[in-house]
């Protein structure tokens, strides 16, 4: 990743947040949509707890060796 | 019997009949004129068209359309077509005629207007996608087609049962709606589909058959086994509440097993079971919204992941592997396949232009409109997934990561590039004209995909879960492992089953059979000659000279004494 993509994906981040508090300010259709970039933090929380679940179940319950069935 | 020979089902099956007859070079060509054939038929029979027949007292309704079956049968034969040019390349017969069989059974099954006619194609997919695996000829494959069928029959079994059971109840033997009553004929009918739709924890034979299949094979079996188990679901259980929540358990569950997986294919294969889940809780919500957002999302959903099953068995023709260990840095050598393979990623990612973005979103917000928050967001989280593993990790530990590979690469036939080219156009023209799908759906739409908020919500999720993976993406790095799931309770059971089942009763068996030999042999000696021990004073050859004069005193004895008793009595 160049720091060039970075700007870009920074810059569309950005768009979004204006349209969210230009557009949508009054929309209240479920009870998340009073919390400001809800959707950009669910996306960072899921992310992050899906990769550590996963892990924490890979590593304690289900990974074996590759050879295991055979 | 020329009306018989119309049915996009029969078409296809026919077909496999015919293919063993044409000369190998123009087989391939050959193949694709069926469901070319089969499309047409689709487009053109009306609603209410129907094909009846009479067996013994029931009248088999062989073909039945609507605006639901029809949707699904563009899609089925439109993917028998481009799975058919991917497959293009490849000569075995065997293969070619079982893909067509299959493709057609599950057209059968699509246009099926009775039960038992559903049934005689249900089993017949299930066995002719067998053969996909198999031809693999692997020692893997060769397991795993196994479990594969005993879990399908199983299935089949179930289904069987429960039709039959529903036959004997209400005599009806039509494909209709069953209300939600929890009945031994209707619990035993939808486990029997939940087998054939991957729900959880029934799904274990997807996981492990599906990577295992040939290249070609695995772009079949992503389209038919699972969606026309979700079009049965759609025709017969809508609005079951039991699959709203084991939808969204099956959603979360798919895209967990993807990021633990390593294999590029194993990866697709839970994300199967992933995207079904968003079909099975739609399904469960019940609501018209959410049955069109069901089967769109089957629509959508057969494109791009054939398209990405194309891409990765491209990946795994050229490199000879599916391990994301072996694969990395190959982007420089292979760039085309990446860009249509990230087509298919960034589809069933639900990114604005692409197909996946006008399904996926209609099945979030129904669940949305009908206020059920809970499984709204465990499916956002599990769309959250979905870009992780398919769009992200998947894609970076295949083409990235390393600078360079020095893998050695075969070079790909150009019917492949054709085909996923085919799918990944259709992806996008979806995407950018969503009213071209949702003019074939169920029911009348009034659902706008492309609103500012939707569009706000997608982005935020799609950056900021880029952001986390590229945080964390050294927690996902290739090693060669085998992650498990309930599947072991059969595999690794296995031994143990045998034990009890075969070798104890086999041994058990054999001790009776010692016995009973054991016992007829004394019994034959013993019986050789009787007067051995009724009479102790008798010898071997038991002559009357040889008895000794103790022997003659004591029985004339016993004759006198016989005698003199009789003639008292008597006199």
């Amino acid at each position: 990743m160049k720091k060039i993509h970075w700007i870009i994906l920074g810059v569309l981040f950005v768009i979004t947040l204006g349209f969210e508090f230009t557009t949508l300010a009054d929309y209240d259709s479920h009870w998340w949509n009073a919390i400001p970039a809800f959707y950009a933090i669910f996306g960072f929380v899921c992310c992050v707890a899906i990769v550590y679940v996963a892990k924490f179940i890979a590593k304690n319950i289900v990974n074996r060796d590759i050879n295991y069935y055979d | 019997m020329i009306e018989f020979l119309t049915i996009p089902g029969v078409i296809l099956i026919v077909g496999a009949l015919v293919l063993p007859l044409i000369p190998e070079k123009l087989r391939p060509s050959v193949f694709l004129l069926f469901p070319i054939a089969a499309l047409f038929m689709v487009f053109t029979r009306p609603d209410g068209f129907s094909v009846t027949t009479e067996l013994l007292n029931y009248e088999l309704v062989l073909m039945q359309v609507d605006s639901l079956s029809r949707v699904f049968g563009i899609i089925f034969a439109i993917t028998a077509f481009v799975a058919g040019v991917y497959a293009y390349h490849m000569k075995e017969l065997g293969q070619q005629s079982n893909a067509l069989l299959y493709a057609g059974s599950a057209l059968g099954v699509t246009f099926a207007g009775d039960l038992l006619t559903l049934i005689i194609y249900w089993e017949l997919m299930a066995v002719s996608s067998t053969w996909l695996i198999w031809a693999r000829r692997t020692k893997e494959s060769d397991g795993a087609g196994m479990r594969y069928l005993i879990y399908h029959v199983l299935g089949g079994g179930l289904l069987l049962a429960g039709i039959l059971w529903h036959l004997a109840t209400t005599g009806s033997l039509a494909v209709e709606t069953i209300a939600q009553e929890y009945s031994i004929a209707n619990v035993l009918m939808l486990l029997g589909v939940c087998v054939n739709a991957a729900v959880i924890p029934l799904h274990t034979w997807l996981a492990d058959a599906y990577p295992k299949a040939t290249i070609t094979g695995a772009v079949f079996m992503s389209a038919f086994t699972t969606k026309s188990a979700v079009y049965v679901l759609i025709r017969m259980f809508p609005g079951w509440e039991v699959l709203i929540w084991f939808g969204a358990a099956m959603a979360i569950y798919g895209v967990l097993y993807a990021v633990i997986c390593k294999d590029i294919r194993e990866i697709l294969a839970y994300h199967i079971i992933s995207q079904v889940g968003f079909m099975v809780c739609g399904i469960g919500i019940g609501t018209e919204m959410a049955l069109n957002g069901a089967t769109a999302h089957a629509y959508s959903h057969i494109l791009y992941k054939s398209l990405l099953f194309m891409g990765t068995g491209a990946v795994l023709y050229a490199a000879g592997t599916s391990k994301m260990i072996h694969l990395g840095g190959l982007f420089k050598k292979m760039p085309y396949t990446f860009g249509l393979y990230m087509v298919g990623a960034l589809s069933i990612s639900g990114i604005p232009l692409f197909n996946g973005f006008i399904s996926k979103g209609m099945t979030i917000s129904a669940a949305g409109y009908v206020g059920n928050e809970a499984a709204m967001l465990l499916l956002l989280a599990a769309s959250v997934g979905t870009w992780l593993s398919v769009g992200l990790k998947l894609p970076y530990y295949t083409w990235f990561d390393k600078t360079d590979n020095d893998i050695e690469l075969k070079k790909l036939p150009v019917n492949m590039y054709i085909a996923m080219g085919i799918a990944a156009f259709a992806c996008i023209f979806y995407g950018l004209f969503p009213g071209a799908l949702y003019a074939y759906l169920p029911f009348e739409v009034d659902y706008q995909p492309y609103t500012i908020y939707h569009l706000v919500e997608v982005m935020q999720i799609t950056l900021l879960t880029f952001l986390g993976f590229w945080l964390l993406k050294k927690k996902m790095a290739p090693e060669l492992i085998t992650a498990l799931d309930v599947d072991w309770f059969y595999r690794k059971a296995a031994p143990a089953t045998r034990l009890i089942f075969v070798q104890k009763v086999d041994a058990f068996y054999d001790r009776v059979e010692d016995g009973i030999l054991a016992t007829a042999g004394y019994l034959t000696k013993k019986f050789r000659n009787p007067m051995l021990w009724l009479n102790p004073f008798t010898d071997e050859k038991n002559e009357a000279s040889n008895y000794s004069p103790a022997m003659d005193v004591v029985m004339s004895f016993i004759l006198l004494g016989f005698l003199v008793f009789a003639l008292i009595y008597f006199i």
